[in-house]
């Protein structure tokens, strides 16, 4: 079986990268970028089996992002990272759209969990 | 009964204050995120190492020095953010505007990144001493800046200098700005700000650079 391929979106590098390569120690095919832009161009490329996107960034935030998602990725799972106090974001991102969302720091077995079932949503066609 | 100036700004004053706590909390809580990857990573590649898989030491040591380097960036912000929350102890004090300066244009280097800009600081290599309200005036400068991410065109970076000229220490906040922004509301509230702090505040075009520049006298 193929391994899940993971997109990890976060304007913060070292978390991005290190989340990745976390995840890669773990079986995922897991890749990470620091920006929308970096992030719509990839998604252009390749199919990804799951989304990973930090809801505050500069430039197009997470939110916007999930508006191009919808139009563009109509079936890829997202799952939006966020701190306390963007909750409100994150509530809007769930509106829009997204499977599920995190708090910040990460629970990486948490993140795991939720990764599987997105992935599992997408394959039952009930995202 | 006429209100203190100290108090009349006090809902504006407790929004800039709530402003700065809430990005210095989302600082805090991306250096404390980082630092849990980098401890989640070391134990992963320990978990490997037991099962087998060879461990890199070099990797490892690179692992311990990024995490030195966010107790450090973590440890900075923290000692900014308590050199900010000090400034509202007395309305009136002597105080280094170069430092000032500094620790206010780092406070809205996030506020700034999020406007999808950056932030220059020209700063002199010597101490401004000053006698004024620093919190005020932080809170000017931090207005300043605001003002100026609304006007920039998009993708220009936004100049913070410091200097002094006669006895007047100016704060210029510079950039290439979009035509057809409206400041007179904005600016006249900086001025009347600034007035309260024995300053000034005033915009000088040149070309497509704007400035926004605060004074403040030097005793």
């Amino acid at each position: 079986m193929e391994p899940l391929k993971i997109l990890i979106v976060d304007d913060e590098e070292d978390l991005a990268f290190t989340m990745a390569e976390r995840l890669r120690l773990r079986g995922f095919q897991a890749e990470a970028v620091t920006s929308a832009i970096e992030a719509l161009k990839r998604l252009g490329k390749d199919p990804f089996s799951v989304l990973v996107l930090d809801v505050k960034m500069p430039g197009i935030d997470g939110l916007q992002m999930m508006a191009e998602i919808k139009h563009k990725h109509q079936d890829l799972p997202v799952i939006l990272l966020t701190g306390h106090g963007s909750a409100a974001d994150a509530e809007r991102g769930m509106r829009a759209g997204a499977f599920d969302y995190l708090m910040k720091p990460i629970d990486l077995e948490r993140l795991i969990e939720m990764i599987k079932m997105s992935a599992r949503a997408k394959e039952g066609g009930t995202l | 009964m006429n209100e203190a100036p100290y108090h009349r700004h006090a809902p504006q004053q407790l929004a800039f204050f709530g402003k700065i706590g809430a990005d210095v909390s989302h600082e805090m809580r991306n250096v404390l995120s980082i630092i849990g990857e980098y401890a989640g990573l070391l134990a992963d590649l320990l978990a490997a190492a037991e099962a087998g898989r060879p461990l890199d030491h070099a990797r490892l040591k690179q692992l311990s020095d990024n995490i030195v380097g966010q107790v450090r960036k973590g440890t900075g912000t923290m000692e900014r953010f308590s050199r900010f929350a000090h400034t509202t102890d007395e309305p009136t004090a002597s105080f280094d505007l170069t430092a000032l300066a500094e620790d206010v244009a780092a406070l809205a280097q996030r506020h700034v990144a999020l406007a999808g800009c950056k932030l220059e600081v020209q700063l002199p290599n010597r101490a401004i001493q000053v006698i004024g309200n620093p919190f005020g005036l932080q809170h000017a400068v931090f207005s300043a800046i605001g003002i100026m991410l609304e006007l920039l065109e998009k993708g220009e970076p936004a100049t913070l200098r410091l200097d002094t000229e006669g006895s007047m220490a100016v704060i210029s906040i510079s950039g290439n700005a979009a035509p057809g922004g409206d400041l007179s509301g904005r600016i006249s509230q900086l001025s009347a700000a600034m007035s309260e702090l024995k300053g000034t505040a005033g915009t000088s075009w040149k070309d497509k650079m704007l400035s926004l520049v605060l004074t403040v006298p030097i005793p």
